[in-house]
């Protein structure tokens, strides 16, 4: 298996570039942006051991985390701002890793560690044990047993059992929470419809997303005020804001001039919450366009209608999917290149990142970064 | 003559050194080592594109991080990083000779700022502001004259004035002492119409406020800008526009647009120190218990036809009247059942009756309520008391300026 990656690189996360840290090179653009999909190189970084294949890969805005579980399993920080104390060899026999700017947390079959990395410690700044008898069974960050792990202390959070957790996802204010039987759960900040109950407001606990109930899911992401889920039938379903075109919806901030764009809601007077979620088409504009600004309630998005979806991922304002034909769509923001298409151009429509078809490589997963992307493929089969 | 950026570097320290980069432990050492980036950049050999490069990269993080949880809930930190973000596009903007259109992308910027962030390094983009600000003004200065002749007049149509029934009318008093306002009307929080309390603002009569002279002072400034009828609206959206735009589009309407915008409250006056210049904060605040520093001054600006819908605020108001007229309602906090308050918590001090064109079968009580009513007139000044319902319609071309106390 091998990993490309492409979107936003400031921080040497695709790979190194020298000049690029000194603030030297001529014109930075092109090494902080890296807009066509680029193969992770192992050499960029300097351990030995960090040579074997990468097998996952975690990413923060600033920072990738590359995981190697074949044999004597470890984890390595691609980064130029790496000053943290932490060494590969701390991570020896981790099974499972996720980082956020300030915290690397790895998973060992006996224990759960959180390392500051911006700090030089020589010591995780916290760890809790896992009782041998709860660790049967397999479980993936932020999921521990009994809880969660959150981006921030108070690290561990605990969790209903009642809720039979399969895996989470995380964003800087929504959480999205998939049970063993495949319902979805959401709380947290509900303000851009991120929790898809079909309003504006926040949940503190975790609350049923009623409209996908029936449907088993078999995956959830999320990203920066979206939800992505996908159902076991491959249907991918999405939901929250629409502002870079990140639901693969028609978005008016695509079709606006860049100096109208973007502006938090100022002072004190704010919008019904339960109103304007779809806008109504302006003056010049054709009538039957219709934007959306804000999608409260689930809605399906047809990517490609012959195949299923896989897997997906959500940066901050892009989502990123695979079929099981192996071809990866992406859509959303694009400014930083994480959309893979040779381009700086955002889109709200998915798109198929025509570069692995090229090159005969079959995408088999994807990650995202805050403004990145990470793509694992393998060699086509010739049929 | 000093080049535009010769002025500006003269406003920034005058190194690295001395350049300040101190923040909580809110802000990672990633989004600091990327500041670090732009400010060696001020400093030193680089193209413009890496500039404004870097600079974009602190303003797409930390309006992400301003758009996290609700705005009041936003870390000041962030904020100030994208102050910052706006420094450093702002200098990388004006470093090499800029165009027109440069100049007038900084001002923009310098606007956000000044909008979205907090105060850094005493408040450098206040100051940045002002100098190109002054840029702009040369470069139009030329061409406003020769189009001065062509500017029409905007005709102002006779608004149709609400015949205002006695028995209803708001009272007036000229020029009331302190005490006499004090123990007629503030301490039995009954509203009055104060006439000729501002007759000295420069803005009555120095420089007349009018679109024009808006435009020569501000007219390069973006401010918010509410669009749609009211803001109880479904398709009530706020938008930011240049006060020039602002004119042309809602004003003017120039480009035949039907929508109606209203510079609605709005800090103005501390965005733009030179009109705070044009107006006094009246001497009856003094009598109030809060600090002059805890006046919240707003102003409103927009076309005949704009409508603040019935509603209520925490703070005492005097509503002066500058430019134009607006008809007004006032409803005693008395009567706030038969009002018909919205249930949403952020739009509870509103009421959901169209004052003007009720709906008696879903409001019923609302035709029992009485009501005091007025037009105020330029120089006039309303006194609001705390929790008092008011309505507000302009019927012309209207300037407001709104005090808030306590």
């Amino acid at each position: 298996m091998r990993w490309f990656g492409f979107g936003f690189n400031a921080f040497g996360q695709m790979y190194l570039n020298e000049k690029l840290i000194k603030g030297e090179c001529s014109d930075g653009a092109n090494e902080v942006k890296v807009i066509s999909p680029t193969e992770l190189a192992s050499h960029a970084n300097r351990d030995e051991s960090c040579l074997k294949t990468v097998c996952q890969i975690r990413a923060s805005w600033s920072r990738r985390a590359s995981l190697h579980l074949d044999g004597d399993s470890c984890v390595c920080l691609a980064a130029s701002n790496e000053s943290s104390g932490i060494s590969v060899k701390d991570s020896r026999g981790c099974k499972d890793a996720s980082i956020s700017e300030s915290y690397l947390t790895l998973a060992f079959p006996d224990r759960i560690e959180s390392w500051d990395v911006q700090k030089e410690e020589k010591t995780p700044s916290w760890s809790m044990e896992i009782k041998s008898e709860s660790s049967g069974a397999s479980l993936d960050l932020p999921l521990v047993p009994g809880g969660y792990i959150a981006t921030k202390p108070p690290f561990y959070r605990s969790l209903s059992p009642h809720l039979k957790a399969k895996s989470l996802a995380l964003s800087a204010g929504h959480a999205i929470l998939l049970s063993e039987s495949g319902v979805v759960y959401t709380w947290g900040l509900g303000s851009h419809g991120q929790l898809g109950h079909g309003g504006l407001s926040s949940e503190q606990e975790p609350k049923i997303v009623e409209a996908l109930w029936g449907m088993p899911m078999s995956c959830v992401a999320t990203g920066g005020w979206h939800s992505v889920c996908i159902s076991g039938g491959g249907d991918l379903y999405v939901w929250g804001w629409n502002e870079s075109g990140q639901l693969g919806l028609p978005s008016r901030g695509l079709r606006k001039s860049p100096q109208q764009q973007g502006s938090p809601q100022e002072g004190a007077r704010c919008q019904d919450p339960c109103t304007s979620l779809a806008e109504e088409p302006q003056e010049g504009e054709k009538q039957e366009e219709v934007f959306i600004s804000i999608q409260a309630f689930p809605a399906l998005l047809d990517i490609t209608p012959s195949c299923e979806i896989k897997t997906v991922s959500c940066g901050s304002r892009h989502t990123a999917a695979v079929t099981t034909t192996g071809d990866l769509y992406t859509w959303g923001w694009g400014d930083y290149g994480q959309l893979g298409h040779r381009s700086l151009t955002s889109s709200d429509e998915p798109q198929r990142v025509e570069f692995f078809r090229e090159q005969q490589l079959s995408v088999v997963d994807v990650v995202c970064g805050a403004w990145n992307t990470f793509v694992a493929v393998v060699k086509e089969e010739v049929a | 003559m000093a080049t535009l950026w010769s002025k500006i570097s003269a406003v920034l320290p005058h190194n690295e050194e001395q350049f300040p980069l101190q923040f909580s432990d809110k802000v990672e050492s990633s989004v600091v080592e990327m500041l670090k980036r732009c400010r060696q950049q001020l400093y030193s050999d680089t193209t413009r594109t890496s500039r404004l490069l870097n600079a974009h990269i602190i303003l797409d993080f930390s309006w992400e991080k301003l758009n996290t949880g609700t705005w009041r809930d936003v870390d000041k930190e962030w904020r100030r990083v994208y102050s910052y973000g706006c420094l450093f596009k702002v200098a990388a903007l004006c470093r090499e000779d800029p165009s027109a259109d440069e100049v007038l992308q900084a001002v923009k910027t310098c606007d956000m700022g000044l909008l979205m962030g907090a105060a850094i390094m005493d408040d450098i983009l206040q100051v940045i502001v002002r100098i190109l600000q002054s840029e702009v003004r040369k470069s139009t200065k030329e061409e406003e004259e020769s189009e001065h002749s062509q500017v029409k007049r905007i005709k102002i149509e006779g608004p149709r004035v609400p015949v205002i029934k006695e028995e209803l009318a708001v009272p007036r008093i000229k020029c009331p002492s302190l005490e006499s306002f004090n123990t007629d009307y503030l301490l039995p929080l009954k509203p009055v119409i104060l006439e000729g309390i501002i007759d000295h603002w420069p803005a009555l009569n120095q420089h007349p406020w009018s679109i024009e002279y808006l435009r020569s002072v501000a007219g390069c400034r973006t401010v918010p800008v509410e669009v749609g009828s009211r803001y109880t609206d479904e398709e009530w959206s706020q938008t930011l526009l240049t006060v020039n735009e602002f004119v042309d589009r809602y004003i003017l309407n120039k480009d035949g647009v039907k929508a109606s915008g209203y510079l609605a409250q709005h800090q103005l006056f501390d965005q733009i120190p030179e009109l705070k210049e044009d107006i006094r904060l009246p001497d009856y605040c003094c009598l109030g218990e809060g600090d002059e520093d805890n006046i919240t001054v707003n102003a409103w600006f927009g076309p005949g036809g704009t409508v603040s819908p019935l509603h209520q605020d925490p703070q005492l108001n005097f509503l002066a009247q500058v430019v134009g007229s607006k008809y007004i309602r006032l409803y005693s906090p008395e009567d706030t059942d038969k009002l018909y308050p919205h249930q949403s918590q952020l739009l509870h001090n509103t009421s959901q009756v169209e004052v003007e064109n009720p709906d008696s079968e879903r409001f019923p009580e609302f035709a029992k309520a009485p009501y005091l009513e007025c037009v105020l007139q330029p120089g006039e000044v309303l006194f609001i008391p705390v929790r008092h319902w008011h309505y507000v319609r302009s019927l012309e071309l209207s300037f407001s300026v709104s005090f808030w106390w306590s």
